[in-house]
């Protein structure tokens, strides 16, 4: 408890900051109905096309999944790494660091809590539009859907931190890691199904968005899916591994990268 | 003031890092770099008792802030050993931080976008403080730094000299033993620098924080510091109290001199002095009193002008702190 204290509190004072000062909810709303909106939009024709199934997908479930991808966007995991780059090229890192907290839990936390509000606001709106709109699928009330979902969302958030701390903290070695994020940012959107619904991929690319740590972050697209009833356990698994492993990768890059610490003036 | 503080024992720092060899091909460059290897701090050796105000100062580049980094755990040393109340700060860090503020002048602390309030309250529970200690001691600082007018605005519309009193402000809400200053008035204006010189005063005084501070500003030390250890290339130069510094280093004299009517001519000077202002209306003298007396300087000033007023006085801080600077680089 008394280690995540300041994390909540972290948590906390930004939550109340974005409350107070909306203009960020607004460019986040603005940013979800522009590319959520636009793609369902598009997809709902083309399903229409197709006489409404596609690989027997109906749209209903492929807008739900497309709508959790870009729902769990908004918490903007990925920005941790543009952070923590930013500390390492400006030389900032150096006054987080002689702190009593985790120069990495804190970037973490800050993270968490500078997206929540506005993540947690427009989900529950963009929910009930959705549902209001093209309703539920049958697998949202299935009685395993929200135990599991609560589940892979947190294991995704852990594991996108994990991720992006690993991208963030090679700014100790390489100066500028942008080509390297926007690979691996690239590599979560597709495998995470922000372009084309997961249930679509060819064979394999489906699997190597199952066993990859970049699809695994967004498993959360997969919770609408008829199939995930028989496979949530072993995709919770394959989280949770890509958790540990890069949580584990982070820590030994973190510990190397504080003996390689060189700022301007010492 | 009868324990250490801090103990520096042979503490050194190289930095190796790749350059880029022209001879060579990129690909040589990329996979097998030359490196150069830059000693930022070489076998120093010092300490520093509880409650002392000291200033750790040298020209740039010479090995202050990384002394102050190692003393804080923020950098590993290459070899020698540190003890900051009695802790390894490589080793140690993060009970060490429970014992120390740092502000660096250069750096923020605080949170940009968020009311300086919001900083407080957060360094508080960092430092695990209870709600209530946090309260107690947030209203303390606000009346010992006179934050009240601005502790609701972001930090970052805040002057730079009252973003520094918050940053110091900051840095002691969890009343630490030591607080190490990196050039905490860079670039203040003199009100703002007098201000931040006597709060840091005020808080030594009542609180027995040990000052350990690094500065360009000759105020700084003159105002601030009772001793004054000096770097330069990493090797400490000199340590004595700062009274004495002016008193060891001072081998020039400066003469004032105002004249009966206007000056016409600016005859040769004796061997050991030399003009440093040649006005009509006013000259300045410089006399070096290893070579000549100042009774002897004034008999040949008399003799060679006619004086209505002479003044003699002490080079100031500033000149002879560069005087040391730049007899060590001379010497190296």
């Amino acid at each position: 408890m008394k280690a995540i204290r300041p994390g909540i509190k972290l948590i906390r004072t930004l939550v109340r900051d974005r409350i107070y000062y909306p203009g960020r909810l607004v460019v986040d709303t603005a940013t979800m109905v522009a590319r959520c909106g636009v793609l369902l939009l598009l997809y709902s024709y083309v399903f229409r096309l197709n006489g409404g199934t596609i690989s027997n997908t109906t749209f209903t479930i492929a807008a739900w999944s497309m709508f959790f991808y870009f729902s769990f966007s908004i918490l903007r995991l990925r920005d941790l790494s543009q952070a923590i780059m930013r500390d390492v090229q400006s030389g900032n890192v150096e006054v987080l660091l002689n702190k009593p907290m985790s120069y990495l839990a804190y970037r973490m936390w800050w993270q968490l809590g500078a997206g929540l509000y506005q993540f947690g606001l427009i989900s529950v709106l963009g929910a009930l539009v959705l549902a209001f709109s093209i309703g539920l699928p049958a697998t949202m009330s299935a009685a395993v859907f929200l135990p599991t979902m609560i589940a892979v969302v947190g294991l995704g958030i852990l594991l996108s931190l994990s991720l992006y701390a690993v991208v963030g903290l090679l700014a100790f070695w390489v100066e500028d890691i942008t080509p390297i994020y926007w690979i691996v940012d690239k590599a979560v959107m597709l495998l995470g199904g922000s372009y084309l619904p997961v249930a679509l991929f060819p064979a394999f690319m489906y699997k190597i968005a199952l066993w990859s740590p970049f699809g695994a972050s967004q498993f959360i697209t997969h919770t609408v899916y008829p199939t995930w009833a028989g496979e949530w356990p072993l995709k919770l698994g394959i989280q949770a591994m890509w958790v540990v492993l890069c949580a584990g990768l982070a820590t030994l890059l973190f510990l190397s990268a504080k003996q390689k610490v060189s700022v301007n003036g010492g | 003031m009868d324990k250490n503080s801090i103990i520096v024992s042979s503490l050194s720092k190289r930095f190796s890092f790749p350059v880029k060899d022209p001879s060579a091909g990129w690909l040589r460059n990329i996979f097998l770099p030359r490196t150069k290897e830059v000693k930022a701090v070489d076998d120093i050796t010092f300490s520093v008792q509880a409650g002392e105000r000291v200033a750790f100062i040298g020209p740039n580049g010479a090995g202050k802030s990384t002394t102050i980094k190692m003393l804080t755990g923020i950098l590993f040393p290459t070899s020698g050993k540190a003890s900051v109340l009695g802790l390894d700060p490589s080793k140690e860090r993060k009970q060490l931080a429970y014992k120390i503020g740092t502000v660096f002048g250069q750096r923020s602390q605080l949170f940009p976008n968020l009311p300086l309030t919001d900083s407080l309250e957060f360094f508080g529970v960092m430092y695990d403080l209870s709600a209530k200690e946090v309260k107690t001691r947030i209203a303390e600082l606000v009346r010992t730094f006179e934050l009240a007018d601005f502790i609701h605005q972001p930090v970052r519309k805040l002057s730079l000299g009252q973003r520094m009193r918050a940053e110091i402000a900051a840095s002691l809400i969890h009343r630490p033993e030591i607080i190490f200053l990196d050039e905490p008035t860079i670039g203040l204006d003199v009100v703002a620098k007098k201000s931040l010189r006597d709060l840091l005063l005020k808080i030594n005084k009542e609180e027995k924080t040990t000052i350990f501070l690094t500065s360009h500003d000759v105020g700084d030390i003159e105002s601030l510091c009772e001793r004054t250890i000096i770097i330069n290339h990493g090797v400490l130069v000199k340590d004595l109290p700062t009274r004495e510094l002016a008193r060891s280093f001072v081998r020039q004299k400066n003469i004032d001199v105002t004249p009966e009517t206007a000056f016409e001519e600016f005859p040769e000077l004796p061997p050991g002095m030399h003009y440093v202002l040649r006005d009509r209306n006013k000259l300045t003298i410089a006399v070096d009193i290893n070579s000549i007396t100042v009774q002897e300087a004034l008999r040949r000033i008399l003799d060679i002008f006619k004086v209505d007023d002479i003044d003699v006085y002490d080079t100031e801080l500033e000149t002879i702190i560069r005087n040391i600077y730049e007899s060590h680089s001379t010497r190296n």
